[in-house]
């Protein structure tokens, strides 16, 4: 129990209008430190909005989100933003790298507001760089990178400063299926290394070598076992 | 308890600079409506204050201790000075010269088969008159003692352009009063008596044996110990008439030109006004560019956001660029102005005046603009909801 990096208890998420959009329904969600988890459903079931709960980027209309054992629904913008910076490593479909700066500098913005020091911010993202198979592309602007490699750079920019969990949406769905086995393959390794690692993705062939899924339809989690990390007992139905 | 997010302050300025720098041809264009606000202000400021120290390096070529002593002329008929005026007002402490002048009705001709007159009239001087407005001939010779009584006249540079006498090659004549006069000598400028550069000038004794003149003064210039003057002014108009000290002005011809300095000051203020208004614009064209890029860079504050940036983080960061941006303009305002003054000041034959204080203030007036200018995008930015800001999503 207590090694939950990440818990959802009983989340809810409507958004304004005439009737109120209920996008996600009381999701109950446990994700344990040094697992790698597919989350997975089809387009507009609120994979979306499940991540940028668990992401702290949103409030739910209900229910709580505790991030490393603090519950971080009341925190006021400040901490919020620490929480995310400290705690969390994004990775999003869209990459969001800065064109102007190069893969080294990209990937040392993961440090900017921890108030690393520059030098210490390049080296770690050297290191990092290395680390996902980046080593020959340190100074390349994203603009000379292909799409496999640009979101290599938002990995290793993900991976800076030791996050709890790193949360990935989608992060192959502007990739060929060639590179999407090698993102794939990138984050296996990477969760083997110790890395605790949700990705969210629409595609079902993706889930197949993953350790845990969970299927998620109209705001709600399909199979309740999945809810729970596959520990033994109680919760298999 | 928790960690807060920090971000150095070197790295507040880098992050807006990266900001700037990915974005050159913008950048330049935006700081450009900056620079041409502050380019006409800092000329603006430059040119006259050039114009103002050039006059004041010619007050002070010329003197300011020059004093002209005349008649009243508030009653209908102008009662001119007594005779001995002159010599009194040369023995009066302080004084270091005077020279009395009579001005007359006489206007001049070519030559006496001339029916067109130019508007020139003559006027009598004594000699003394040369060395107390301290002017130059550019051709021939002042009058002196030998010549005060003889039919020759020096003419001032205007009343010369206007006779088309421009040198004394074989010996021109004009006609005075019907009498043949030998021009001697053409005076230099005399920027503080325009008037005498509109007349020809005759000795004193001629103007009275040769034309009839009345000998009374009707004008003094007295020359007096520059560090006296305020002391040895009011003594002037009771020495040159006892009786009637109120019937006397006495005035200071570079006061005139001073005035025209200050005049100079209502139009340097419109300028500036309008340079303003340039600033102004250029203000309105930062916050216009800055509300844009914070609508095409959601994505990049949505990334700032994940990777810890608070809603100040964002706030300062936009601030400090649109305040880069318009410092960026001020700095090219500030070298464009100045090589406007320089090249203007430079034809003008002026010495360059940048007075230091308008150049800062020119600095500051553009990084305050843009800082105001950064506010609202600002705002606007560090507002945007960061899941939504990272979605790429519309609103
Ligand atoms: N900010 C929002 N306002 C209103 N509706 C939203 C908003 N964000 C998402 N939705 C709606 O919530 C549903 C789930 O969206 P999303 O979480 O993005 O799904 P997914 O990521 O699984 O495709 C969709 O129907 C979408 O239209
Ligand atoms: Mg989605």
């Amino acid at each position: 129990m207590s090694s939950a990096v990440l818990e959802l208890r009983d989340v809810s998420k409507s958004y304004a209008g005439s009737p109120p959009i209920e996008v996600l329904k009381e999701i109950d969600l446990k994700i344990s430190e040094g697992e790698l988890v597919a989350i997975v459903g089809p387009s507009g079931s609120g994979k979306s909005t499940l991540l940028n709960m668990m992401g702290a980027l949103d409030r739910p209309t209900s229910g709580e989100v505790l991030i490393d054992g603090t519950v971080v629904n009341g925190l006021r913008d400040p901490s919020l933003s620490g929480v995310r910076g400290r705690r969390l490593g994004f990775v999003f479909q869209q990459f969001h790298l800065l064109p102007g700066l190069s893969a080294t500098e990209n990937v040392a913005t993961g440090l900017l507001y921890h108030g690393t020091r520059g030098r210490a911010r390049k080296a770690a993202a050297r290191e990092a760089l290395e680390r996902v198979g980046l080593g020959h592309r340190l100074d390349q602007k994203p603009g000379k990178l292909s799409g496999g490699e640009r979101q290599r750079v938002a990995i290793a920019r993900a991976l800076l400063g030791d996050p709890a969990i790193v949360l990935a949406d989608e992060p192959t769905g502007n990739l060929d299926s060639q590179t999407t086995a090698e993102i794939v393959e990138l984050f296996l390794e990477l969760n083997e290394q110790g890395s605790t690692i949700v990705m969210i993705t629409h595609d079902q062939d993706l889930t197949r070598s993953m350790p845990r899924v969970v299927e998620i339809l109209d705001g709600e989690i399909l199979d309740g076992a999945a809810a729970e990390p596959d520990t033994d007992e109680d919760d298999a139905l | 308890m928790m960690d807060r997010s920090k971000l150095r302050a070197r790295d507040v300025v880098s992050t807006s600079v990266v900001g700037l720098r990915s974005r050159r041809g913008r950048t330049a264009l935006t700081a450009l409506g900056i620079a041409i606000g502050i380019a006409s202000m800092v000329a603006v400021v430059g040119i006259s204050s050039s114009s103002k120290a050039a006059l004041i390096a010619q007050l002070d070529s010329l003197g300011t201790n020059l004093l002209r002593v005349e008649a009243s002329s508030t009653g209908i008929s102008i009662e001119p000075l007594p005779i001995e005026a002159e010599p009194m007002i040369r023995r009066v402490e302080n004084v270091d010269a005077a020279a009395a002048v009579i001005s007359t009705e006489f206007e001049v001709r070519r030559n006496d088969r001339d029916t067109n007159v130019v508007g020139i009239n003559a006027m009598a001087a004594s000699p003394e008159l040369f060395e107390t407005l301290r002017v130059d001939t550019t051709a021939g010779r002042p009058l002196d003692d030998g010549l005060r009584a003889l039919p020759v006249v020096v003419l001032g540079d205007v009343a010369a352009i206007r006779l088309g006498i421009t040198d004394l090659e074989g010996g021109p004549v004009i006609d005075v009063g019907g009498q043949d006069f030998v021009v001697v000598g053409i005076l230099d400028e005399l920027p503080l008596n325009p008037d005498i550069s509109r007349k020809v000038l005759i000795g004193d004794q001629a103007a009275i044996e040769l034309l009839g003149v009345e000998p009374n003064p009707t004008a003094i210039y007295v020359r007096v110990d520059p560090d006296l003057i305020n002391e040895t002014r009011p003594l002037l108009a009771p020495t040159a008439h006892p009786g009637r000290p109120a019937k006397v002005d006495v005035s200071r011809p570079s006061d005139l030109l001073e005035a025209r300095a200050e005049v100079d000051q209502n139009l340097q203020n419109l300028l500036l006004a309008l340079g303003g208004v340039a600033l102004l614009v250029g203000g309105v064209g930062i916050a216009n560019v800055m509300v844009i890029s914070v609508l095409e860079r959601r994505g990049e504050i949505g990334l700032r956001r994940a990777l810890g940036a608070t809603r100040g983080h964002i706030r300062s960061q936009f601030v400090l660029e649109a305040a880069l941006l318009s410092g960026l303009g001020g700095v090219l305002g500030i070298l464009l102005g100045s090589g406007i003054t320089i090249g203007y000041a430079r034809r003008q034959g002026w010495v360059v005046d940048l007075p230091p204080l308008a150049l800062a203030s020119g600095l500051g007036a553009a990084l305050v603009i843009g800082m105001l200018a950064g506010f609202y995008p600002a705002a606007k930015a560090a507002r945007l909801d960061p899941a939504l800001a990272v979605s790429g999503g519309s609103n």
